[in-house]
């Protein structure tokens, strides 16, 4: 078990970055994703954490070594790639046990750990098989068994489940979780796949073009997106996103947009009148009475909930979510209600940030706490 | 289950057979006649000039095992196909490898190397005779400025200098086929699988025995099946350099073939002789096609 540090980490190829200065501090024992577009730099990320790819700048450290110059090897970490890297001439047997085999541990010892990894993963059966042998969800657990079986300090996993049908998915989803949970050790999850970057992890990193957006828990990040970006990524349907001004009459601030002018809530110091945005998520939306008049275009049914996208006056449109016996007919005017209270205000730009002061009522609970380090280096500090 | 073909099946099957049609024709005539005519050829025997001659029945092939010629040649045929071929191998698998790395001068050398398997023989041939000689070979003169001989040596006049040096030049004439082969196939090997042995903690020796051999196993088969066949029937490259010599001691089958049927003018007996080596590469081909089947089959 190791924390895991990025200190200023870039990462060049020839004149392009795909890393720029990264700063990540991730607690010991901790579930943190890696969550961001394609090409965003993730797995360049977890790359230079497992040393196949060597930072142009800066120093990663796992547990408290600086592992800049260490080869793959020594690192003590283990890896899930996508594609599942399986030996394919070897048993799913000596699959598993190849870590050990390498560190030279004893025959009879690495064939008790194969056969207590293959029993936790269910693969007992099948170590006889050959890799192309299997199908691909046994495939994913034989690669995850390779990467169990040494008990290392810290576990990659770049898109493990990206390959798989989303049944199966999300079954291993809760799988990996358990996994994380019994065996308590540090993990990078790297996946572009929200869902479940929100259901596994303590905590998520959001990239984009190469550069840490937010690192929060998923309930924080969900509610308190740092950014225009993050705020745009983060939930399906996604957040309504409308530009206009922000001004301040007496202490209290306006956001006007055509055919929609409505007070928001405390903002931070950095708020300036001007361009701005606001975001509304569709649960923030009532439709039935309000000041804001709007036109129903769409109307998606989901099941147990409808989706309804609202053409406004000003040509923006809005998504809503409301239960599914409420429903509303293509064309229909109707009036609505965005509550002030769960409004999002962002500064100008595809990376203005959010200027919402944070609620001080009720703190987010994480499951970890990722400055329990602090208090010890404060104290070193004051004394 | 047997039920009546219909109008349309029966049009396909008479398109289909149209079209191969021509295939089947040329194959038969250069390669099914050739074939029966060396078969019927060898229970007779025939003058080549006229090319006429009475039934012997089995006798070419008596007298064939019985002579100390056929097994001199089948030796010197072995050892030179298996001495040639596994310095192809060393040198091709070897020479692919580094090309593999990522040197600057990589595409020049994939080129340059093709250059001996794509050069003609004869020019090849002529071109290491003159390398050879005793006189102004430029090999000799190397080693003697050296200081590693005294004397010229004698590289295609004496026993064992012969051949050694027909296997040298075959070496270095056909190990590109090789390079090429092995290259084409390293250059599909995933990454992943040398990075997953990194982090589990294999070594660059570690990894050339545990991820890049299993994975030139099936092309190393084919290699090494398709150059014996070729290094078991080689002609002109022996002929020109050493033709047989010293004395028969470099002379193969292919050559003992063409001494009997156009200086000994024995056309029966030399296909007697081509029988011989097609039963002989008849054993290479069941091996291989065995393998193949086992490897599907698992
Ligand atoms: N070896 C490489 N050489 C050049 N560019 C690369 C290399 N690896 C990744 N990149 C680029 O870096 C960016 C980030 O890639 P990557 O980390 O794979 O993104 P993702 O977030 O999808 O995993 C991409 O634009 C990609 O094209
Ligand atoms: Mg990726």
């Amino acid at each position: 078990m190791a924390e895991v540090v990025f200190s200023k980490v870039q990462k060049k190829f020839g004149a392009f970055t795909a890393v720029h200065g990264l700063d990540l501090s991730i607690a010991e024992g901790e579930f943190v994703s890696l969550l961001g577009p394609s090409g965003c730099g993730k797995t360049t990320t977890l790359r230079m954490l497992a040393g196949l790819e060597f930072p142009s700048s800066g120093d990663i450290q796992i547990g408290d070594r600086v592992v800049n110059d260490l080869a793959p090897g020594q690192r003590d970490i283990a890896m899930v790639f996508q594609s599942y890297a399986l030996y394919p001439h070897l048993t799913v047997g000596d699959n598993i046990g190849y870590p050990l085999k390498k560190r030279g541990v004893g025959k009879a010892e690495r064939l008790a750990a194969v056969a207590k990894t293959a029993e936790l993963l269910q693969l007992t059966e099948l170590l006889k098989r050959k890799p192309r042998q299997l199908s691909g969800g046994q495939q994913q657990r034989v690669a995850l068994g390779r990467a169990l079986v040494r008990d290392p300090q810290v576990f990659l996993l770049d898109e493990p489940l990206s390959n798989l049908d989303a049944k199966l998915r999300g079954y291993m989803r809760v799988e990996l979780v358990e996994l994380h949970r019994r065996l308590g050790r540090t993990m990078v999850y790297v996946t572009h796949d929200q869902l479940e970057a929100m259901t596994m992890s303590d905590r998520i990193a959001v990239m984009e073009g190469g550069k840490l957006q937010q690192f929060a828990p998923p309930a924080q990040v969900y509610a308190e997106p740092a950014n225009r970006f993050v705020a745009s990524f983060i939930g399906t349907p996604g957040m309504t996103l409308i530009d206009g001004d922000l001004s301040q009459t007496g202490g209290v601030w306006t956001f006007n947009a055509p055919g929609l002018s409505m007070p928001v809530g405390p903002l931070t110091d950095e708020a300036t009148a001007g361009p701005a945005c606001l975001g509304v998520r569709p649960e923030h939306v009532s439709i039935g009475t309000g000041p804001v008049q709007g036109v129903i275009q769409v109307v998606e049914k989901t099941g147990h909930e409808n989706i309804v996208i609202i053409g406004l006056e000003g040509g923006h449109r809005l998504t809503g979510r409301v239960p599914a016996p409420q429903s509303w007919s293509i064309g229909e005017s109707v009036q609505l209600t965005l509550e002030a209270e769960h409004a999002h205000i962002f500064g100008a730009g595809p990376h203005g940030a959010r200027l919402n002061r944070p609620h001080e009522t009720a703190p987010l609970k994480t499951k970890h706490n990722p400055d329990k380090t602090k208090p010890k280096l404060q104290k070193a500090a004051n004394e | 289950m047997s039920r009546q073909k219909t109008l349309l099946e029966r049009r396909y099957a008479a398109l289909g057979l149209t079209l191969i049609a021509p295939t089947v024709l040329i194959f038969s005539a250069v390669i099914v006649y050739p074939l029966f005519s060396a078969i019927y050829l060898s229970f007779y025997n025939v003058f080549t000039p006229t090319l006429e001659g009475e039934w012997v029945g089995l006798s070419n092939y008596a007298e064939l095992l019985q002579s100390g010629k056929f097994w001199n040649a089948l030796k010197n045929t072995l050892i030179w196909t298996i001495g040639s071929l596994s310095l192809q191998l060393i040198f091709g698998i070897g020479m692919a490898l580094v090309l593999h790395q990522n040197i600057w001068f990589r595409s020049l050398a994939r080129s340059l190397i093709l250059f001996p398997y794509f050069i003609s023989t004869v020019v090849a041939v002529l071109v290491w005779k003159w390398l050879f000689n005793d006189l102004y070979g430029i090999l000799n003169h190397l080693l003697m400025k050296v200081g590693i001989i005294d004397f010229p040596m004698d590289f295609l006049g004496t026993m064992p200098n012969a051949m050694i040096s027909v296997i040298m030049v075959g070496a270095w004439k056909y190990f590109p086929f090789v390079v090429i082969a092995v290259l084409a196939r390293l250059q599909s090997i995933p990454d992943a699988l040398y990075e997953a042995a990194k982090i589990d903690g294999a070594g660059p020796i570690a990894r050339f025995f545990d991820i890049t051999l299993p994975q030139l196993r099936d092309v190393l088969v084919v290699i090494v099946m398709l150059r014996a066949i070729w290094d078991f029937k080689e002609f002109d490259l022996i002929f020109l350099l050493t033709g047989g010599g010293p004395l028969n001691d470099t002379q193969t089958l292919p050559l003992l073939v063409y001494q009997e049927a156009f200086a000994l003018n024995d056309m029966g007996m030399a296909s007697a002789y081509a029988v011989v080596m097609m039963l002989i590469m008849l054993v290479f081909m069941i091996v291989y096609i065995r393998r193949t089947k086992d490897d599907e089959g698992s």
